[in-house]
């Protein structure tokens, strides 16, 4: 589903010095595979969700996504990303638009639905993040755990093939991580085709298929949530691991 | 303070200078005969409007007229100021080099140059050259005007936004366009609604300037009724009298309309 192969990534700081984001960074990601980034901060991991959907553009390799290359000239960049959810760690929900607008505002001026339609779809998502009730509140009146949850009925709104989701439950008060991991555990069960970057290793355990360790903009180690926490090989995954866990 | 405050405080101001006058005058036994009641005629009369015209009915005075030529003017002027500074504004952000280019030398330009310079050139020159009314070439002017201080303040209206919300938009397979209208710029314009207001009773006050081109804007009949009964003091007050009740209203009207937009916060 995903093909990424040798990516680099270089961004210039206002200082003017060179920071590689990437650096021949190469993986696939199968359909239906939930995949784990970890790593330490700065070490690209939310440099290379931002490649996947174009919000960063990479400076060189090859993104395939569905058979599509995404850097492609011709490629449509706004069908490419309506086939990619994002979940952002700060929710980035709209605050002038309500909860329910959120969900159905995409659905409307880019998939052209109607209202009535729009607000089935929305209403479907909606209870199955557990927040239908506050449908026609503004974000600002929600707590955190409950705009996260409808960040993701909103990345859910244009059906997408792949969900993202970046230290989506790092901004949360402790109380609230459950609430959303529980929503991610089950579009993982349902067969989502998810990247996840989270420290939460519970969550690699119980549903991820891979995960991988990522430092200086590259894959350092990768595997099954167990090998992690039994035998991990290299001495900076040990010593980031005995840092989170 | 809020406008509304400062309006009032500018009515009181008015009400002590108007009696300060009159004080003034009676201690130096100044003999200025005052002509209130020549008002209220400027403003509207019950009778024939000339020989041509004989039909006895309620009319317009010389002063009201002006009043409605310098509403209309100035509600033109915002009505474009808007359009060409949201434009502008946006265009400034622009990663083309042209466009950017461009739109801050239009910027720069007329901020740089006083207003009075622009009419005339408008007017003269640019409108000559297209036969432009002197309505026309004052709305013109400024639209112009106003839509460079317009996008000053849109371009930092949308750069307050939070760049996730670019972020969340485009992620949904948003175009640019569509982010700009439905995400960034309802917000940008919410934030912006007290200086935009700020600007928008400047342009009020500056509208006064077409006078200079004959426009019989409230400030020109002002001048033509002095100069035909000379009770300058009378009516200038009633004037700026009248550009305070344009420029209150305006006060007013932010006011509700940023109470309404708080809902969502
Ligand atoms: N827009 C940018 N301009 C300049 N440098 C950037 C930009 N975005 C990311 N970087 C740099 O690229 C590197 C990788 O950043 P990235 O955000 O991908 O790290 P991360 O693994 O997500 O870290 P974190 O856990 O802190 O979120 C960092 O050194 C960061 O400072
Ligand atoms: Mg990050």
């Amino acid at each position: 589903m995903i093909k990424a192969r040798n990516i680099y990534k270089t961004f210039k700081t206002t200082d003017r010095r060179e920071v590689k984001a990437l650096v021949n960074f190469s993986t696939d990601i199968k359909k239906g595979e939930v995949v784990v980034i970890i790593g330490p901060s700065g070490s690209g991991k939310s440099t290379f969700l931002r490649c996947l959907n174009r919000l960063d553009e990479i400076d060189s390799g090859e993104i395939i996504i569905d058979g599509v290359n995404i850097n492609d000239k011709k490629a449509n960049i706004n069908k490419i990303r309506e086939e990619i959810g994002m979940v952002f760690q700060l929710f980035n929900l709209f605050p002038h638009k309500t909860v329910f607008e959120n969900v159905a505002l995409a659905l409307i001026v880019v998939r052209k639905k109607s209202k009535e339609e729009a607000l089935e779809i929305a209403r479907g998502l909606l209870n199955k993040v557990g927040i239908l009730e506050k449908e026609n509140v503004y974000p600002a009146q929600l707590s955190g755990g409950q705009q996260q949850r409808v960040a993701i009925a909103r990345a859910l709104a244009m059906h997408p093939k792949i969900m993202m989701f970046d230290e989506a439950t790092s901004a949360l008060d402790p109380e609230m991580i459950g609430e959303v991991l529980e929503v991610m555990k089950t579009l993982a069960r349902e067969g989502m085709t998810m990247v996840v970057v989270t420290h939460e290793m519970g969550f690699a355990r119980e549903v991820s298929d891979r995960v991988v360790f990522m430092d200086e903009g590259q894959i350092v180690e990768e595997g099954t949530a167990e090998h992690f926490f039994t035998n991990p090989i290299h001495e900076r995954t040990k010593l980031f691991l005995s840092q989170i866990l | 303070m809020t406008f509304s405050k400062r309006s009032l405080i500018t009515l009181v101001i008015l009400a002590i200078i108007t009696t300060a006058t009159y004080y003034f005058f009676a201690r130096r036994g100044i003999t200025y005969i005052w002509h209130w009641e020549r008002i209220p005629e400027m403003l509207f009369y019950h009778g024939p409007k000339s020989a041509d015209d004989p039909v006895v009915r309620l009319r317009m005075g010389i002063l009201m007229i002006g009043f409605v030529l310098t509403l209309k003017i100035s509600i033109a002027s915002t009505f474009f100021g808007i359009i060409i500074g949201t434009v502008v504004g946006i265009a400034r952000l622009s990663n083309e080099p042209m466009t950017k280019g461009l739109s801050l030398a239009y910027v720069e330009v007329i901020r740089n140059t006083p207003l009075l310079v622009q009419i005339y050139i408008i007017y003269f020159f640019v409108g000559s050259m297209l036969r432009l009314s002197a309505f026309a070439a004052g709305t013109a002017a400024l639209s112009i005007f106003a839509g460079a201080y317009v996008a000053e303040i849109v371009r930092a209206g949308i750069q307050s936004i939070h760049k996730g919300q670019m972020e969340a938009s485009r992620s949904l397979g948003m175009t640019y366009a569509q982010a700009m209208r439905y995400i960034i710029l309802p917000q940008a314009f919410k934030r912006i609604i007290p200086p935009l207001a700020g600007q928008f009773i400047s342009l009020i006050k500056d509208s006064s300037l077409v006078s200079v081109i004959a426009l019989a804007d409230l400030m020109f009949q002002g001048q033509q009724a002095v100069a035909r009964t000379y009770h300058a003091f009378e009516i200038y007050f009633t004037v700026a009298f009248l550009y305070l009740v344009m420029t209150f209203t305006l006060s007013m009207a932010t006011q509700y309309i940023e109470k309404r937009l708080a809902i969502s916060d």
